[in-house]
This record gives structure tokens, C-alpha cells and sequence, in this order.
């Protein structure tokens, strides 16, 4: 805290030396990214909730829970704890991760443990409603974060990790993301859709809202120092973080718009060096028209240049773990040249008719630099740059 | 003074029993006191659909921000230079709880679509941002007994990074009968309030003529209070002159005994992710209320042994304006 002002934020670049991810498509990394770039969806029926009580009945879950129907808590910890092991074990930390500070942004943190725990008696503790309790007790760890940050949540916690990277206040960070479906945010939104979606389809003309998602996902990242014998999975360039400050609900395109040229200005990029945007594409209505338009306006001529796809299209919306997770397939693109497709996008809406979207199977391109974006309730944005290793 | 410095430049306060931020000293418990009332604070325009815990902290955000002369008629700096982090753990927990209960009696069509924004736990920090227009970086952090003390520290970081020239900070908890149901308490146990600080760098408090009341110092967040303690005062550090301690923790006996300790949530009420903004506001009344020794440093400190962990913060009081 005591660390000398800098000029801004992002101007050294940060390396990501290791990943870890886990949600409907796959149990690691290496295998959501081959089920992205297949097409594979985590898309089925309701398996935790009384499908009696919604119109919507489809979700992206992670298939976990016993055997015999019904719900149990602590699975988003779980997840957590899981994709930050297999990040710590992919960047060669060990198990005692007492020194690593770890910044973790959810949507909804364990609410869907205190929904159980008020109404079906589920037994809950609500120390347990953040996540520092679990991680403490599997990695000793004590510097850790729980940010509730709605959708752009773990970028939101990927900004204020860089942030004490660049300060020297730590080594090494832990940034990571989780969410679960709740009960609660499942069904109000089930509720303010006009039709109840029974997929997720981003940016399509016909789409109708968002359905939920499980899922956590964690990298390590460290200074850009060089240091040997380490492999940097890909480096951050920027993160912008702002806000709307316009609705609770409803996105501002021009909000939006300000968060990607903070990004770009603090990567020191232009939108035409942009090869790869992972969009935020949520399906609603509302989102896909505002980040298109912001898009629109900011590329301008170059709207056209970069790839574009939306993974919420086979993962659900992962709410707040959503963001970093785009930001592990960005990277898994960027190092292996292939770009997941956005499943279900027949005929884009007018905003977005000149974007390069990957549809139907994915792309194969060598690619440098992508945009990840990330935005929530309340007009949280966060938008990051990252760039292939080994430049 | 330090252009690096980051100074608090403003108090606001929601809370039963307090008048102004030299009640935040007082001794007697507030238990009784009637509640805090937006509506008669704020006006009744903006209030519908928000929850307890979002009018709170907006009844704070506007107390503080026009303490700090950041709020008039309206904001007198641009909106981008200002950034909100708000700390709460229990906050929507009556919405999701409520919600929960009504798809169980009634299905999604039985529910009001007008709770939907407050089923995010983020909802209170948006809230005042929009109000206010506050579009600076906005951060919710729900991270248990130590989150307030975290919420101010992420500020500065921010702050010190360059995201934003200042900082609304704001701790709100609310006490309403789903709390208390998970919690497992009686009633008049909980506080329900908020307070609010205004943490400004010290070269934009004072590109504009503001003065701070206190600076921001060290910050730990460690295993225990013990472990805390070693690494905000070391043996060869100063003593601070004020302790307020963790929510019923008056031993350490690391510091000198006659280093006054001051357990707030005695007075206040158990007050979770509230209880680091009130210890850091009630240090700055200590600093402003000039006793023998308000020229030392104050150390606030949330989490005992029981919690994931313990943070603490140093605050000196603030040197003449620069």
C-alpha cells in the first residue's frame, strides 16, 4: 500500500504461467478447449431444481451431484478448489499456497448453499458463503478475496490482482472465478424473459435470453520477468475495469464502448491490431445489441478484421467465472491457433452483421493479440488484452 | 505531504443512535435506538424496489460524499474520477432467500421480476454509482469478518494504481429475519446501517482545495491477530494510540495494556462486513476529537482465530494540508 504511484495501470506486461478451468464441457482445461473447439455443449434438462416450478427448463450444469435427485451444498467451493489446484499444479506451485494471495470473482458466491440452507434445511454455515474458509483450510492460504462482482466479477478480481503485481506487492497471484446456478437468479430470470430460451444463442436474431451455467476457472500469474525454466501460457496486457453507472440491469453500450478503448489505451494497442475478441455474448436481448454497438463504435472500419466468437453458447452463462474463462480460451486460441465456434448463431443480429463470427466448426488462424470481454448487472465492465507467449 | 498519500476526505453515516461522526465514539450501546429511515433521509423518489441494504448505503454515499465536498446540487468532480467499493456479507441474503421461498410455494410466475438486480450480491455498489453517477472502477467484496478493512484496502490499491482519483467506500449490513435465520441469532443483535469514507489521493483532495482528516497506512491480512499484530507494529515500531480491536477480542496481549481498546460491535451491534468501514470512520473521529494521544497512529483490526482470517490497517492522523 505504501508503493510509489503508477503512470497507469497495465503498462508492464504480466505473465500467465498457469490455468485451470472446470464446467459443463470438461473437468480441465485441455479438455473444455477440445470440447469448445468441437462444438460440444453442456446444454440439458434442470438436474438440481424442481422443474415444476420454472418455464425455462434447460441449464449448463456441471453433472455432480448423488445420485437420487435433489441439491447439495458447496459446489461452487469445490469446483474452486479444483480449478485453482489445476492451476497451481500447471505453473509448478505446490500444495501450500500460504504466501500466494488468491482474488476470486463469483456472481453469486455460495448463495446457492444459503438458499438450501433457509429453505430445504440443508446444513450451511454462513462462513461459508465466501470462499477464503475453503481455501484456507485446503491451501493454508490467508491473503485471499471473494469479489462479487455480477458477470464481470473475475476480470474485475484479474484487474486488482495486476494491480498488486505492478505495486510489488506480491510474487505471484491467484486469480480465479466461480459460479453455480441459483435458485433464485435462475428463476427471476426465467421470470423476465418474454419467451423461456431453451439454449443459449448469442447474438442471434432469434435468440431469447440467457440460461445459467456451473463452472469456475483459475490461472497464476506472475511479472513478466524472464525468469527460466517457467512456461508463460500467454501475457496481460491490460485490464479495464468501469461503470455504467446507468441501470441495475440494462447494459450502456457507450459505458461498454469507454471500457474497451481503456483497454486498448493501456495495452497500448489500436482496435486494428485486435486479431481475437471472446465476447461477452450472453444471449439476452439486451447485452448482445449493447456490446455490438460498442464494438461498432470502437473498431469502426476494422469491426470486420478480428475473430469473434461467444463460448456462453455451449457453456451457459458461468456468471462471474465467465469472464477469466473466455480469457483461458483466448489464450488456449491464441497458442494452438484454433478458435471454438459459436454454436447456434444462424443469422446474426443487424449490429454484428459485419463481425467475422466462427460458426459451425472452429477456425484455424495465427493470431496475436484478443480482447476478452466481460459485463454484469449494475454495468460492471472489464475488458483485458492479452497477447501469445513468445513474442 | 506525500502526492502518493491517500487520504480519507470524507465520513457518512446510517446508523441508529448517530448524529454526526462524533457519536461513532460514544460509549453506551445503540440497542433500542430507531432505525435508520432512507425515506426521511433521502425522499421517497428512487427508494421502491431497492433493498434495505442499497437504501442504507445510498443514505451513507450521500452523507459522505457531501462531507468530503464532493456532492452539492450535484457531483462537483467528473463522475469517471470517482470509484465505489462496497463491502456487505449479509446484504441480499433476504432477497435470495425470499425468492427461494416463493418458487418453492408459488413457481417463477408467483415471483416479482422487480427483484431481479437484487439477487446480485453486487447490487448495492451499482446502486450508488448510478445514483450519484459515479463511473469509476465499482467493486463489491463480500469477504467475510474481515471484508470492510479488505473493501478500503482495494480502494487504495486501486487509488494507487491510477484507476480512479477517489474512492467512495461503503460497509452495509442490514438485520431481517432471514439473516438471523442463517445466523442462528435473536433479534437486536445485528447492526443495520452503513457508513461510508471518501479515500482520496492526496495530490487530487488536493487539486481541489479538500483536507484530509486521516491517512492511510499499512495493511495485513494474516493467519491470526497475533501474526497481524507482528506485521503492523513490530516489536521496534511505534505503539499505536488506539486499538479497535476485532468483534469480541480485547487480549493481544502483544500490545501494551494500556493501549485503549475499543470493540465497536459492543456499541453498534454485531456488524460483519460493516465493521471495517465503522473502525476506520471511528479512528478518524478519534483523530478529529484531539485527545492526549490523537498525534499517534490508530490501529483498526477485523477477524479473530474464528474467521478465515484477520486483517488490519495503521491510520496516522493527517498532517497539516500541503
Amino acid at each position: 500500500m505504501t508503493a510509489p504511484l503508477l503512470e497507469q495501470p497495465g503498462t508492464q506486461p504480466q505473465a500467465v504461467v498457469g490455468l485451470g478451468a472446470v464446467n459443463s464441457v470438461g473437468g480441465s482445461v485441455d479438455e473444455v478447449f477440445d470440447s469448445l473447439c468441437a462444438g460440444r455443449t453442456g446444454r440439458a434438462e434442470l438436474r438440481g431444481f424442481d422443474r415444476s416450478r420454472f418455464r425455462a427448463q434447460h441449464a449448463y450444469e456441471i453433472d455432480d451431484r448423488p445420485d437420487g435427485g435433489g441439491d447439495v451444498t458447496g459446489r461452487a467451493t469445490r469446483w474452486l478448489i479444483r480449478a485453482v489446484e489445476e492451476a497451481a499444479r500447471d505453473a509448478g506451485l505446490g500444495d501450500d499456497l500460504s504466501e500466494v494471495p488468491i482474488l476470486i470473482g463469483t456472481g453469486l458466491r455460495e448463495l446457492r448453499s444459503a438458499e438450501l440452507g433457509w429453505r430445504d434445511g440443508a446444513a450451511f454455515d454462513v462462513s461459508e458463503l465466501h470462499f477464503g474458509t475453503a481455501l484456507r483450510e485446503r491451501f493454508g492460504a490467508v491473503r485471499t478475496y471473494t469479489f462479487s462482482n455480477a458477470c464481470s466479477a473475475s476480470l474485475y478480481a484479474l484487474a486488482m490482482g495486476s494491480d498488486l503485481l505492478a505495486a510489488q506487492g506480491a510474487e505471484t497471484v491467484i486469480v480465479a472465478g466461480v459460479d453455480t446456478l441459483t435458485e433464485s437468479m435462475y428463476g427471476l430470470l426465467d421470470r423476465v424473459h418474454m419467451q423461456p430460451p431453451d439454449q443459449v444463442r448469442p447474438f442471434d436474431k432469434d435468440r431469447k435470453g440467457v440460461l445459467m451455467g456451473d463452472g469456475a476457472a483459475a490461472i497464476v500469474l506472475r511479472r513478466a520477468d524472464g525468469r527460466l525454466g517457467e512456461t508463460v501460457r500467454g501475457l496481460l496486457r491490460s485490464v479495464y475495469v468501469n461503470c455504467d453507472g446507468f441501470h441495475v440491469t440494462a447494459p450502456d453500450a457507450e459505458g461498454v464502448a469507454q471500457a474497451l478503448l481503456g483497454a486498448h489505451r493501456l495495452a497500448g494497442v489500436k482496435s486494428e491490431d485486435i486479431d481475437l475478441v471472446m465476447l461477452h455474448g450472453t444471449g439476452t436481448l439486451l447485452n448482445d445489441e449493447a456490446e455490438a454497438l460498442a464494438i461498432g463504435q470502437v473498431f469502426g472500419p476494422h469491426a470486420g478484421n478480428p475473430l469473434m466468437t461467444a463460448v456462453k453458447s455451449m457453456t451457459g452463462h458461468t456468471s462471474g467465472g465467465s469472464g477469466l474463462l473466455g480469457l483461458i480460451v483466448a489464450l488456449k486460441s491464441l497458442e494452438s491457433g484454433r478458435v471454438p465456434p459459436t454454436v447456434g448463431l444462424r443469422e446474426p443480429v443487424e449490429e454484428a452483421a459485419g463481425f467475422r463470427f466462427v460458426r459451425g466448426a472452429h477456425a484455424e488462424a495465427g493470431l496475436r493479440l484478443a480482447q476478452v470481454d466481460a459485463f454484469g448487472f449494475g454495468g460492471v465492465n472489464a475488458v483485458a488484452v492479452v497477447e501469445r507467449a513468445g513474442q | 505531504m506525500s502526492s502518493s498519500e491517500i487520504l480519507v476526505t470524507g465520513v457518512g453515516i446510517a446508523l441508529p443512535g448517530v448524529d454526526g461522526p462524533a457519536d461513532l465514539l460514544r460509549a453506551g450501546s445503540t440497542a433500542g435506538e430507531p432505525e435508520v429511515d432512507p425515506a426521511a433521509l433521502l425522499g421517497k423518489r428512487g427508494l421502491r424496489y431497492k433493498d434495505r441494504a442499497s437504501q442504507l448505503a445510498l443514505c451513507a454515499a450521500a452523507d459522505g460524499l457531501r462531507a468530503a465536498g464532493l456532492l452539492t446540487d450535484a457531483l462537483t468532480v467528473p463522475g469517471s474520477t470517482v470509484g465505489v467499493v462496497v463491502s456487505s456479507n449479509l446484504g441480499n441474503l433476504d432477497t435470495v432467500c425470499e425468492v427461494a421461498d416463493g418458487i418453492k410455494e408459488l413457481g417463477v410466475d408467483g415471483i416479482s421480476p422487480m427483484g431481479l438486480p437484487n439477487a446480485s450480491s453486487n447490487v448495492v455498489a451499482s446502486t450508488v454509482a448510478i445514483r450519484y453517477g459515479l463511473r469509476g472502477p465499482n467493486l463489491m467484496v463480500c469477504n467475510g469478518a474481515t471484508s470492510g478493512l479488505d473493501a478500503v484496502y482495494w480502494a487504495a490499491s486501486s487509488l494507487a494504481a491510477g484507476r480512479a482519483e477517489r474512492f467512495l467506500v461503503i460497509g452495509v449490513e442490514t438485520d431481517n429475519r432471514y439473516v438471523r435465520g442463517l445466523l442462528g441469532l435473536p433479534t437486536g443483535q445485528l447492526l443495520d446501517g452503513a457508513v461510508a469514507l471518501v479515500v482520496e489521493r492526496a495530490d487530487a483532495a488536493a487539486a481541489r482545495g479538500a483536507a484530509g482528516s486521516a491517512v492511510l497506512g499499512r495493511y495485513a491480512r494474516e493467519g491470526g491477530i497475533d501474526q497481524c499484530l507482528d506485521r503492523l507494529v513490530p516489536e521496534d515500531g511505534a505503539v499505536p494510540g488506539t486499538w479497535f480491536v476485532p468483534e469480541g477480542h480485547r487480549s493481544g496481549d502483544r500490545l501494551p495494556a494500556d493501549v485503549p481498546r475499543t470493540d465497536l460491535s459492543e456499541v453498534f451491534g454485531r456488524a460483519s462486513g460493516a465493521l471495517g468501514v465503522l473502525q476506520v470512520a471511528a479512528a478518524v473521529s478519534w483523530f478529529a476529537a484531539g485527545g492526549p494521544d490523537a498525534g499517534q497512529r490508530a490501529l483498526v483490526m477485523s477477524g479473530t482465530g474464528q474467521d478465515d482470517a484477520v486483517a488490519g490497517l495503521l491510520l496516522a492522523p493527517a498532517g497539516p494540508a500541503a
